[in-house]
């Protein structure tokens, strides 16, 4: 699940092209003190600090990096309204520890 | 970051006073107003190369080309203002209009729109269906609200046909670019990059209110380089390189 969730993100930034994914590590990791290996720990504040750049762009890039995670665990990916980044990583995680 | 904010406002300010008090320098003006244009374009050609250079990888990829072509569409402007003032300070010739310089002004359109439609689209789906509908349609309003305004002193001026075209060219351009933007801005407005965006809009808010003006005191016959709305080109421009300048700071 933590590889997963890692590749779903690098998978998912690269919505933004390599540039842009690399600005948004770097970015991350010096404004928000979040590195790569983090975010499986710490969804929220992904979440957080993404939204802190991107405003309400930030889940195009979610939503991304969800259907990826979901795509790679083998689940089927159901979208909800007003339903949280760290909602569906945490529905993720239940289902893949099963 | 702080230091460029307070840069740009030292330079507007200093911007607004020259022009608020031309009365005591009037030969100044026009020669003045003629050369910052292209100075203070390719200042921003040069923050939005800054950009490219950050942000480029491969021609492929979105991102990258979104950034060429913020630089190709404020590089066509810089030409076109250079040109603009080519004639005015070099060649000392009354400027044609429309010239050469219309033509890199008004090519410059297409390749930032394609910038700022690339960028936003790749952020659309977080924008809902009405926000959308009522941004279409606050756009066609005001082109046509524009347009109207504009066709009348054109028209009774017995303009030209290309000169009319070119005259409502500029403000339906901007407004097809402010259109985009809005929408950029509307979708970053909460994150770092909402000021970026804000800069952009209000940048092309600026081109406008400069083209509107620009078209009106034509026709009526009362702009003279150095006229308070060239003010408004220049605000723009120092807008469009803080935003590049932000945007790199801020991702």
């Amino acid at each position: 699940m933590r590889q997963a969730l890692i590749e779903a993100v690098d998978e998912g930034l690269l919505t933004l092209g390599e540039s842009g994914r690399e600005a948004v590590y770097f970015h991350l990791k010096n404004t928000y003190f979040l590195k790569k290996e983090d975010f499986p720990d710490r969804p929220q504040a992904f979440d957080e600090a993404l939204r802190k750049i991107f405003g309400v762009g930030a889940e195009v890039i979610e939503r991304s990096v969800v259907k990826k995670l979901y795509s790679k665990l083998e689940i089927d990916f159901i979208e909800k309204k007003n339903y949280g980044f760290a909602n569906y990583i945490s529905d993720a995680a239940r289902v893949a520890n099963k | 970051m702080l230091a460029a904010y307070k840069t740009s406002i030292v330079l507007l300010t200093g911007l607004l006073l020259l022009y608020a008090f031309q009365g005591y320098y009037p030969e100044f003006m026009p020669f003045f107003s003629e050369a910052f244009l292209p100075l203070i374009a390719g200042a921003a050609v040069i923050s939005s190369g800054f950009s490219l250079e950050k942000y480029w990888r491969r021609a492929k990829e979105r991102f990258s080309v979104v950034w060429l072509f913020f630089t190709v569409g404020l590089f066509m402007w810089f030409v076109g203002e250079t040109i603009w003032a080519g004639y005015a300070l070099i060649l000392s010739v009354e400027i044609p209009y429309p010239s050469v310089a219309d033509v890199f002004r008004l090519s410059g359109y297409v390749p930032f729109f394609v910038a700022l439609y690339l960028y936003v689209r790749t952020f659309g789906s977080a924008l809902s269906r009405k926000t959308l509908a009522i941004s279409s349609t606050i756009t066609a309003v005001s082109v046509i609200l524009v347009s109207a305004a504009l066709i009348a002193p054109t028209t009774q001026a017995e303009t030209e046909l290309v000169t009319m075209i070119v005259d409502l060219a500029y403000p339906v351009l901007d407004l097809v670019l402010l259109s985009v933007s809005a929408l950029g801005l509307l979708v970053f407005l909460k994150g770092d990059l909402g000021k970026s965006w804000a800069l952009i809009s209000a940048g092309i808010l600026l081109n406008v209110f400069g083209d509107v003006l620009f078209s009106y005191t034509v026709s009526r016959g009362t702009y003279y380089a150095g006229h308070p709305v060239d003010l408004l080109f220049d605000f723009a421009y120092v807008f469009f390189l803080l935003a590049f300048y932000v945007h790199v700071k801020e991702l």
